[in-house]
């Protein structure tokens, strides 16, 4: 987007009142959303995400500014006033840049722009025709394709250029079903970092049937019982509660201030010994995977916690000068709008030892949340809430009735001790995760496990 | 992007009537951090909106990139977008108004003030936060930000608008400790005249938020008389609105089909839309051109109109309420300035005669934990509990559950603060006969 003689001059001027550290991030990315509703398409929305950030740091100082004129001059003006906030002389010269180079792992075989629309329509429309036809009492369908192709480069005072291409799909079904005094939903919205082909490889009448199916089923449902309870949480999307409770506090953005629970207890048993969790931003065609972070340093495999004992953070450049530590790779930002902070990728809990079914079959009364929805977490006091999505009652091993508008709060730190169980399922589900940074793609992963005890929100009274 | 040229293409392609709007935002940010400015930002961007009418249908376009080919792209987007749209929304792009309310909300007192009596103020916010009481260990964040927007709306009948505002914030945010005990306090400060600022209040607000939180734990399990603090009351106000928005309503995902004018909430309850309300969130012409008004949403517990944009009232076969907007090119319906008409009585006189209740201060995921559809709730709270009519120990962890359409309709009384919130929202608190709280 600009050449390496313009970068030099800019990042020159980054740095030229002493900044130790000088970096221009610069972004285009194409997004081209396709959405059927109940049967009808609606107009495709595009749109062109454009422009530069250009940060500068001393020691343990920030400073980020951003901009849509990606000219020399519109850039030199920014870094200009940018290291107006320092003053001192230039200690760091750029003279030259190299290009770094990687193999990229996110192989693309049929790129999303050479699909025709009309092909990508006429798979929406599958999904949502078979939704609108399974049982009459569904009243809205939705059928959303989301589509990306994000081209960044990255300009560094280290002399370096990174260049990385990354193509997203999401394929989002959702169904509304209504009955007098009732309306309730089914969602499911699986991605990839990858092209079309990773549409094509999926079931979609499938999809399409259990998204109608959970939704007209949960119309007869009977509101969720209250209390603390043993829950046994379903793979894939259950992995929210790590995400949420235990991923966020491992940021270094909080970490890094002493501000997290898991600050200072590295080397410390944090969690149950049957616990091993991961954050990987490097698997194949993952949904938060990335060749390169947004501060263009490789993803990794990094162990968080290991058999219980806490292993590691997520660290990004910035927060690591605070900690002394290397970053992790867990630069990440939504757009050229937003200063990188330490982000998740790919995160899950490692699979245990134990069939799902004697998970299950280990709770004598309590709540099996097979499907959870979003949540949020206070990543200072670890407190969260987690609605779910899909819950039956568990009862002498067995699952039994449906029950809807459970939500489940707890604290994160002490959550990790309560995890107790853990099956051999793992799977990983799709979501966006939204943080200083922005709003980004990211995996969230587990299998079915089982918490010992939970604080259960709902209507429903006591459990019996 | 020069306007003429995107027009005379649009022409030329066929295009039966178009509209462009520019947004332009510039903001500046900082952050202090144990007295050394942590975080510096500045930001400038430009967003170019565009729709147009091809065979009736609608179709539109967003660029941040603005050169010469910028024109012809947006025109080519449009005529993809419409050309396999089958949507039934009335294409309508807008003549203009008789009339427009135009305000200067423009403050050049805001940057009139330099820099460094911004980052001064920080620096005298964090101090002051950090000796207001030893329990609190950390100053997290101490951070001003200011933006200013400018919006320019053009279309192809002439039309042209155009409004600029600015207004800036203070935030702080504390870690308190008390033993093993940690909390967390924070305060957000929205104003666009600088001399609202005060700082010894603000900082108050800061500490006492989390300092009231110290000892906080979930409290017995039961239906309690709740009064509902008025940023709760605008967040769960703001969930319920969201049903009278008449897109919801026609693809019929609303709790309100049907609705108009029946009782949707105690006769407590008098709702407003207000937009030409003389505070930071006004504005004059919707995300389509229609000059706003003010009207009653709620009279005395009876719903009086839906939100509508042209589409849905030209549908509907009513005048538009001006709440079209422009959401990611695309004309949705937003919703904002709202004022709940206050009530007389102080909310210390409403909590006099409750014998055991709760008083709810925060709730979390309401994203997740709320369905927009039913009104079902079930949402993480923290609060106070009331005994013998006064704020008695704090309670935190819990879940509160109902459906909102039965809480509204429950509302005994609203108190009289009438207090504008962060979302846009004038409210006061509501006190509620009985809300299922659950914890030990």
């Amino acid at each position: 987007m600009i050449t390496k003689k313009v970068a030099v001059q800019v990042l020159n001027a980054a740095l030229a009142t002493g900044g130790d550290f000088a970096e221009i991030f610069l972004e285009e990315t194409y997004s081209n959303n396709l959405n059927v509703d109940s049967g009808k398409t609606q107009p495709p929305s595009s749109a062109v995400s454009y422009g530069a950030g250009v940060r500068i740091l001393k020691k343990l100082q920030s400073v980020y500014g951003y901009t849509n004129d990606l000219s020399l001059k519109g850039l030199v003006k920014l870094a200009t006033q940018l290291s107006a906030s320092f003053s001192g002389a230039q200690e760091i010269f750029v003279t030259e840049i190299e290009k770094v180079k990687f193999n990229n792992k996110h192989k693309v075989s049929t790129p999303l722009s050479s699909v025709e629309t009309k092909k990508k329509i006429d798979l929406l429309k599958k999904g949502d025709a078979v939704m609108r036809e399974f049982d009459t009492r569904i009243v809205r369908t939705i059928a959303v394709l989301i589509m990306s192709d994000r081209n960044i480069e990255i300009f560094n005072s280290d002399g370096k250029h990174f260049q990385d291409s990354q193509e997203r799909v999401r394929f989002v079904l959702q169904a509304i079903a209504m009955q007098p005094g009732a309306f309730e939903t089914g969602f499911t919205g699986p991605g990839a970092h990858a092209g079309f082909d990773f549409v094509e490889g999926l079931d979609i009448e499938q999809e399409a049937r259990d998204v109608a199916d959970l939704a007209v089923r949960k119309l007869s449902a009977k509101d969720c019982p209250s209390g603390v309870m043993p829950v046994v949480i379903g793979n894939g999307f259950g992995g929210v509660i790590f995400h949420e409770a235990c991923g966020h506090p491992l940021e270094a953005s909080a970490v890094s201030k002493g501000l997290s629970p898991f600050a200072g207890k590295l080397g410390q048993k944090v969690a149950h010994e049957s616990v091993t969790a991961i954050d990987d931003g490097t698997i194949p065609n993952a949904w938060g995977s990335n060749n390169i972070d947004d501060e263009g340093v490789a993803t990794q495999h990094n162990v968080l916690i290991k058999d219980g004992v806490l292993q590691n953070y997520l660290i990004d450049r910035f927060n690591g000068r605070r900690m002394n530590r290397e970053s992790t790779g867990a630069g990440r930002r939504e757009s050229y709008k937003y200063e990188t902070t330490s982000r998740m990728s790919n995160t899950y809990i490692a699979a245990g030892k134990h069939s799902k079914d004697e998970v299950i079959g280990s709770v004598k009364l309590g709540l099996y949340a097979k499907k959870l929805g979003g949540g949020s977490v206070n990543p200072t006091t670890g407190d969260f809430n987690f609605a779910a999505d899909e819950a039956y009652i568990i009862r002498n091993g067995k699952v039994c009735e449906l029950v809807k508008g459970a939500t489940l709060i707890g604290n994160g730190a002490e959550i990790l001790t309560k995890i107790d169980m853990i099956a051999n399922d793992l799977e990983r589900a799709q979501g966006m995760c939204g943080a200083a940074s922005g709003s980004i793609p990211t995996d969230v992963g587990q299998p079915t496990l089982r918490v010992s005890a939970i604080t259960v929100g709902g209507q429903g009274g006591k459990l019996k | 992007m020069k306007t003429a040229k995107f027009f005379e293409l649009a022409k030329l392609h066929g295009l039966e009537s178009c509209e462009v709007v520019i947004s332009k935002d510039t903001s500046i940010d900082m952050n202090v951090y144990q007295a050394e400015v942590e975080n510096y930002s500045i930001a400038d961007s430009r967003v170019i909106y565009a729709r147009g009418i091809l065979n009736g249908k609608m179709g539109f376009a967003v660029s941040e990139k603005d050169d010469a080919k910028t024109p012809e792209y947006l025109v080519k987007q449009i005529i993809i977008s419409a050309s396999n749209s089958e949507s039934d929304d009335v294409a309508i792009i807008f003549k203009g108004s008789e009339k427009y309310k135009k305000r200067n909300m423009f403050n050049k007192k805001i940057t009139a003030l330099s820099e460094e009596a911004k980052l001064q103020n920080l620096f005298i916010i964090e101090k002051k936060l950090k000796a207001y009481d030893s329990r609190i260990s950390d100053v997290d964040a101490a951070s001003y930000s200011e933006s200013e927007s400018q919006l320019e709306l053009y279309n192809s009948f002439g039309l042209k608008l155009k409004e600029s505002d600015n207004h800036f914030y203070y935030y702080a945010s504390v870690v308190i400790k008390e033993g093993e005990e940690v909390k967390t306090g924070y305060k957000v400060a929205l104003f666009n005249d600088p001399d609202a600022l005060d700082i010894d209040l603000f900082v108050k607000q800061v500490a006492e938020d989390g300092l009231s939180k110290l000892g906080g734990k979930p409290c017995k399990s039961g239906k309690y008389p709740t009064l509902i603090n008025p940023k709760v009351t605008s967040s769960l106000l703001a969930a319920y609105l969201g049903s009278a928005n008449a897109e919801r309503v026609q693809k019929k995902s609303s709790l309100f089909i049907d609705k108009l004018g029946t009782k949707v909430a105690s006769s407590k309850i008098t709702v407003l839309d207000a937009p030409l309300t003389k505070n930071i969130f006004y504005t004059y012409f919707d995300g389509e051109g229609v000059a706003k008004f003010n009207k009653p949403v709620i009279e005395k517990g009876v719903l009086k109109t839906f939100f509508h944009n042209l589409s849905t009232a030209a549908k509907a076969g009513v005048s538009t309420t001006a709440n079209g907007s422009n959401s990611g090119g695309k004309i949705g319906i937003s919703i904002s300035n709202i004022v709940l008409k206050p009530g007389r009585k102080s909310s210390e006189e409403l909590m006099k005669d409750i014998k055991e209740g709760f008083y709810l201060t925060e709730v979390q995921g309401l994203h997740s934990g709320l369905n927009p559809t039913s009104g079902d709730f079930s949402l993480q709270a923290s609060g106070f509990m009331i005994r013998d009519g006064k704020f008695a120990e704090p309670v935190n962890l819990v879940t509160i559950a109902g459906n909102l359409q039965k809480l509204f309709l429950d509302v005994k009384a609203v108190a009289n603060e009438n207090e504008l919130q962060l979302s846009s929202y004038t409210t006061s608190s509501i006190l509620v006969k009985k809300l299922a709280v659950s914890g030990e």
